[in-house]
C-alpha cells in the first residue's frame, strides 16, 4: 500500500508543477503545452488506474495474494520514477517544446531544447508500462483462484487485461520511435530527414501505432471501473456481461488498426485514409456496446446516487459526448476540417478527463475505504463530483465550437473573433478572464479540484469501515 | 510446463551459427546483388532472430500459451509494417497533380 | 428484441451513411478539377511564401478570384506546416521533401483566415495570413498592378542560365546532359530499367540528388544543387522545364 500512496504522491507532485503562468511568451507557451501533454499522457493517464487501482484490485479480485511477480512490480515502480526524474529534469532545466507528439523533423532537427532528455524519460517510463502489463497478464492467466473462471471475472479485470495487452504490444513501438528521434538528433542517420532520403511522415506512423492504442490504455481501465460502479450502485447484474467483456478485447485488437486517422492530412495516401476511417467507425461499435449495456444496466435498477456513482454517471455522459464527436473526426471530410483544431482538444479531453479521470476519481472514492480502511466525507465528495462535472463542461464545451469555427490548436495568440468562446472556456477553467487560452490553464480547473477532492477525502475521513457498498466490491 | 533445459552444447552450436551468419551478412554487403541485397540481408536477419528466439529464449522447448504470446507479437509487428507500407505504396495511386 | 434490432440498425445505418458521405467528399477533395488555377506555396518557419504562375509573389497573403477553382502546390523549406483555411474547410500538411496539394473554389468575395495548423515551432501561432477573394475583374486588375517583369517560367529560365544548367542541357541535345525540351510529363526509363514519369517531384529529385536518377547513355556528371537553390527556385525551374514541354515560348525578357 505504501506503493500506491507513493504513486499517488508522485503523480500529485507532477501535477502541481504544471499549471503555470498566465501571460507568457509563445515559446514558454509551447513548452507549457508540451509538458502538459507529456506529463498528463505518459505520467498520469497511462499509469493512473493500472498502477493504483490495478495493483490493488487485480490480485484481490482473482483471489491471489499478490501479483505474479511482486519484485517486477517494484522494479516497474522504480523505472517509472527514473523516467519521471529525467522528464522533470528536462522541465526544470529549461523545458522542451516539441509538443507531446514529437513530430519530426521539428523534433529531430530544428529544436534545441531538451528533446533527448524528455524522450529518454518517456522511453524509460515505457518499460515500466511494459512490465506492469506483463505482470497483469501473467497474473490473470495463472493465478486465478479455483472457481474464478474467465467468464466469472469482474469486468474490471477484463478491461485491465485488454489494456495490458496493449501495454505489451504497443509500447515498444513508441520506444523505437523515440529512440530513432534521438539517433537522428545525434548522428543524423537520415530515417526521418527528407534531405538524406528519410521520410518525416514515417515517424507519424510509428508514433500513432503506439499512441492510438494508448488512448485505449487510458480509457479501458476507466471503462472497467465504471462497469463495476454501475452494477454496484444500480444493484443489478451487469446487463450483457459477456458483451462488455469481449468488447474490451475487441477494442484492444482493433485499436491497432486505426492509427491512420491521425494522418488524414499528413500527405498519407488517400486510400490509407479511407481504410483507417472505415476501421475507426468500426471501432466505435465496441465502445457503443459498452455504453448501451451500461444504460441497460441502469434501466429499472434501484440507483443510489453516492459519490462514486455520480462520477460513473458523469463518465457515461461525457464519454458518450466524446465518443460521438470522435465520429466527426473519423469521418474523412469533416476530419480534414476539424483536424488539429480545438475540436480535437475538446474531443480527447471529453474522453480523457471526462472519461478516464472521472472513472479514476470514482474508483478511488469507491475503493477508498477498502484501501485505507477509512471513509471519505460523502457530502463533500458528491459536491466535488458535481463541481467537476459542471466546470469541465464549461471549460471544454466551448472548445468544440472554437474548433468548428477553425481555431487551430497549439496557438499562443489567436484572432480576436474567437475571444468570446475562448473567454468562456477560460472562465470555466479558472473563473478568471485571460486573453490567452492554453490547455494548461484549462486543466487548472480540474487539477486543483481533483486535489481538493482528494485532500478533502483525506482530511474529512472518519474512522470506521464505512457502509456495505464500500466493503463489498462484488 | 514441461521445460527441459537445452544443454550447453546446444547453446554453443547456436552461438557459432549466429557468428557465421553475422559474417555472412557482412560478406554479402560487399557483393552487389541489386535489390536482392536487402532481401538477403533481411532473410539472414530473420534466421538469426529465429535462432535466438527458439534456443536462447527457449521457445523450442515451450508450448501453448508462450508460443501464442510470441506469435501475437509477430502478428502485431506484421500489422504495423503492412499498414505503413500500404500507405507508402498506394500514395501514388491518386497523385497530387504536382507542379 | 425488435426494439434492440432497431436500436442497433438505426445508429449503424447513420454511421455507414456518414462514413460514405465523408469518404466521397474526401476523394473529391484529393483530385483537383481540370484547368484549376495554379498557385505555388512554400512554408518556412514561420511564414508563407506564395507565388502566382504569372510571377507575382506574396507573403502571408494570397489574392485569388472568386468562383474559380484554385489548386495549391505546396512544399516546405524546413519542418512540416499545414495550410488551413477554415472558411474553405480545407487543410493539408506542407511536408518538406515532397509536393502536396489542395484545392478550393471560393464562392464569396472577402477576406478569410489562413492558419498554419501543424505545430512548427516557436512562432507557430504567428504563421497566419489572409486569403483575399476578389471579383474576376478585381483580380485581373490586381494582377496588372502587381505584375512582375517575369513569369515563374521566365524566372526559371534565368536560374537555368545563372546556375549553369544550360552548359550541359543544350537544346540540341549535344551537351553532357539530355535536352529537356518536350520531356516534361513524358515517361523516362532509368538505367536500371525503372520507368518514371517526369513530373515536378522527378525534376526536384534530379536537381537535388541527380545520382539517384541515372539515365542510360549519359555519364552521371550532373552535380547536386542542394544548398544552392531554395524550394522557390526549384518551383521556378520546374515551371521553366514544364514550359519547354508545353511548347509555350519562354524567352528572356
Ligand atoms: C555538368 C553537367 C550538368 C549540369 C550543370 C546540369 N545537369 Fe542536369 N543532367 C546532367 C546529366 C548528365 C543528366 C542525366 C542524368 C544522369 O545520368 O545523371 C542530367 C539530368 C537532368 C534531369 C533529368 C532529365 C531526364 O530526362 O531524366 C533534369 C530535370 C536536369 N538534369 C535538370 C538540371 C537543372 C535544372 C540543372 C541546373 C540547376 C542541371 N540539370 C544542371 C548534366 C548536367
Ligand atoms: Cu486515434
Ligand atoms: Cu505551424
Amino acid at each position: 500500500m505504501f506503493f500506491i500512496g507513493g504513486a499517488a504522491a508522485v503523480m500529485m507532485r507532477l501535477h502541481l508543477i504544471e499549471p503555470a503562468g498566465a501571460l507568457v511568451q509563445p515559446e514558454t507557451y509551447n513548452k507549457l503545452f508540451t509538458m502538459h501533454g507529456v506529463v498528463m499522457v505518459f505520467f498520469f493517464l497511462i499509469p493512473s488506474i493500472p498502477a493504483t487501482l490495478g495493483n490493488f484490485l487485480v490480485p484481490m479480485m482473482i483471489g491471489a495474494r499478490d501479483l505474479a511477480f511482486p519484485r517486477l512490480n517494484l522494479l516497474s515502480w522504480y523505472v517509472y520514477i527514473t523516467g519521471a526524474a529525467f522528464t522533470l529534469y528536462a522541465l526544470i532545466s529549461g523545458g522542451v517544446d516539441t509538443g507531446w507528439t514529437f513530430y519530426t523533423p521539428l523534433s529531430s532537427h530544428y529544436l534545441n531544447t531538451h528533446v533527448i532528455t524528455t524522450a529518454l524519460g518517456v522511453f524509460i517510463t515505457g518499460f515500466s508500462s511494459i512490465l506492469t502489463g506483463l505482470n497483469f497478464i501473467v497474473t490473470i492467466h495463472k493465478m486465478r483462484a479455483p472457481g474464478m473462471t474467465w467468464k466469472r471475472m469482474p469486468l474490471f479485470l477484463w478491461s485491465i487485461y485488454a489494456a495490458s495487452v496493449i501495454f505489451v504490444l504497443a509500447t515498444p513501438v513508441l520506444a523505437i520511435a523515440l529512440f530513432l528521434v534521438g539517433l537522428e538528433r545525434i548522428f543524423h542517420v537520415g530515417i526521418f530527414d527528407p534531405a538524406i532520403g528519410g521520410d518525416p511522415v514515417l515517424f507519424q506512423h510509428l508514433f500513432w501505432f503506439y499512441s492510438h492504442p494508448a488512448v485505449y490504455i487510458m480509457i479501458l481501465p476507466g471503462m472497467g471501473v465504471v462497469s463495476e460502479l454501475v452494477t454496484c450502485f444500480s444493484k443489478k447484474k451487469p446487463f450483457g456481461y459477456i458483451f462488455i467483456a469481449y468488447s474490451s478485447l475487441a477494442i484492444a485488437v482493433f485499436s491497432f488498426l486505426v492509427w491512420g486517422h491521425h494522418l488524414f492530412v499528413s500527405s498519407q495516401s488517400v486510400y490509407a485514409g479511407f481504410i483507417s476511417s472505415a476501421l475507426s467507425f468500426a471501432l466505435a461499435i465496441p465502445s457503443a456496446i459498452k455504453v448501451f449495456n451500461w444504460t441497460a444496466t441502469l434501466y429499472k435498477g434501484s440507483i443510489s446516487y453516492q459519490a462514486p456513482m455520480l462520477y460513473a454517471l458523469g463518465f457515461i455522459g461525457l464519454f458518450t459526448m466524446g465518443g460521438l464527436t470522435g465520429l466527426f473526426l473519423a469521418s474523412l471530410a469533416t476530419g480534414v476540417h476539424l483536424h488539429d483544431t480545438y475540436f480535437v482538444i475538446a474531443h480527447f479531453h471529453y474522453i480523457m478527463v471526462g472519461g478516464a479521470v472521472m472513472a479514476y476519481l470514482g474508483g478511488i472514492h469507491f475503493w477508498w475505504p477498502k484501501i485505507t480502511g477509512r471513509l471519505y466525507h460523502d457530502g463533500w465528495a458528491r459536491f466535488a463530483a458535481l463541481v467537476i462535472f459542471v466546470g469541465f463542461n464549461l471549460t471544454f464545451f466551448p472548445q468544440y465550437m472554437l474548433g468548428y469555427l477553425g481555431m487551430p490548436r497549439r496557438y499562443a495568440v489567436y484572432p480576436a473573433e474567437f475571444q468570446v468562446l475562448d473567454v468562456m472556456s477560460s472562465a470555466g477553467a479558472s473563473h478568471t478572464r485571460r486573453r490567452l487560452l492554453d490547455s494548461i490553464r484549462l486543466s487548472s480547473l480540474v487539477h486543483p479540484l481533483w486535489t481538493r477532492s482528494r485532500i478533502e477525502s483525506l482530511e474529512r475521513e472518519r474512522p470506521g469501515m464505512g457502509d456495505a457498498i464500500a466493503a463489498s466490491h462484488r | 510446463m514441461n521445460e527441459e533445459n537445452p544443454s550447453v552444447e546446444t547453446y554453443i552450436v547456436v552461438f557459432v551459427a549466429l557468428l557465421i551468419l553475422a559474417a555472412l551478412t557482412t560478406g554479402i554487403a560487399y557483393i552487389n546483388l541489386g535489390t536482392l541485397n536487402t532481401v538477403v540481408a533481411l532473410a539472414i536477419a530473420a534466421v538469426k532472430m529465429s535462432l535466438v528466439g527458439l534456443f536462447f529464449m527457449h521457445l523450442w522447448y515451450s508450448r501453448g500459451l508462450t508460443r501464442i504470446v510470441v506469435l501475437a507479437g509477430f502478428f502485431w509487428l506484421a500489422l504495423m509494417v503492412l499498414f505503413t507500407l500500404a500507405d507508402v505504396f498506394s500514395r501514388s495511386w491518386i497523385k497530387p497533380p504536382g507542379p | 428484441m425488435a426494439l434492440e434490432i432497431t436500436g442497433i440498425a438505426i445508429p449503424s445505418l447513420i454511421c455507414i451513411f456518414l462514413f460514405l458521405w465523408g469518404a466521397s467528399l474526401f476523394f473529391a477533395a484529393a483530385q483537383s478539377p481540370q484547368g484549376a488555377m495554379a498557385i505555388f506555396v512554400v512554408g518556412k518557419q514561420w511564414m508563407w511564401h506564395l507565388q502566382h504562375p504569372e510571377g507575382p509573389r506574396e507573403i502571408n497573403q494570397l489574392h485569388i478570384p472568386v468562383d474559380v477553382p484554385v489548386r495549391l502546390t505546396m512544399t516546405s523549406e524546413d519542418v512540416i506546416h499545414d495550410f488551413f483555411v477554415p472558411a474553405f474547410r480545407m487543410k493539408m500538411d506542407v511536408v518538406p521533401g515532397r509536393y502536396t496539394s489542395e484545392w478550393f473554389e471560393a464562392t464569396k468575395p472577402g477576406s478569410y483566415h489562413l492558419f498554419c495548423a501543424q505545430y512548427c515551432g516557436t512562432l507557430h501561432s504567428g504563421m497566419t495570413g489572409t486569403i483575399e477573394v476578389m471579383s474576376l475583374t478585381g483580380y485581373a486588375q490586381w494582377l496588372r498592378e502587381n505584375s512582375t517583369a517575369e513569369s515563374m517560367a521566365q524566372m526559371g529560365l534565368q536560374l537555368f542560365s545563372r546556375l549553369g544548367c544550360d552548359t550541359c542541357h543544350l537544346s540540341d541535345g549535344t551537351g553532357a546532359g539530355p535536352a529537356l525540351q518536350g520531356r516534361f510529363g513524358k515517361q523516362v526509363t532509368l538505367r536500371d530499367g525503372q520507368n518514371r514519369v517526369m513530373d515536378g517531384a522527378y525534376v526536384r529529385q534530379s536537381i537535388l540528388d541527380p545520382a539517384s536518377l541515372p539515365l542510360p547513355n549519359y555519364r552521371p556528371v550532373m552535380p547536386t544543387f542542394r544548398g544552392q537553390v531554395s524550394e522557390e527556385h526549384i518551383l521556378q525551374l520546374i515551371a521553366y522545364i514544364k514550359s519547354l514541354a508545353s511548347g509555350e515560348r519562354t524567352q528572356a525578357p
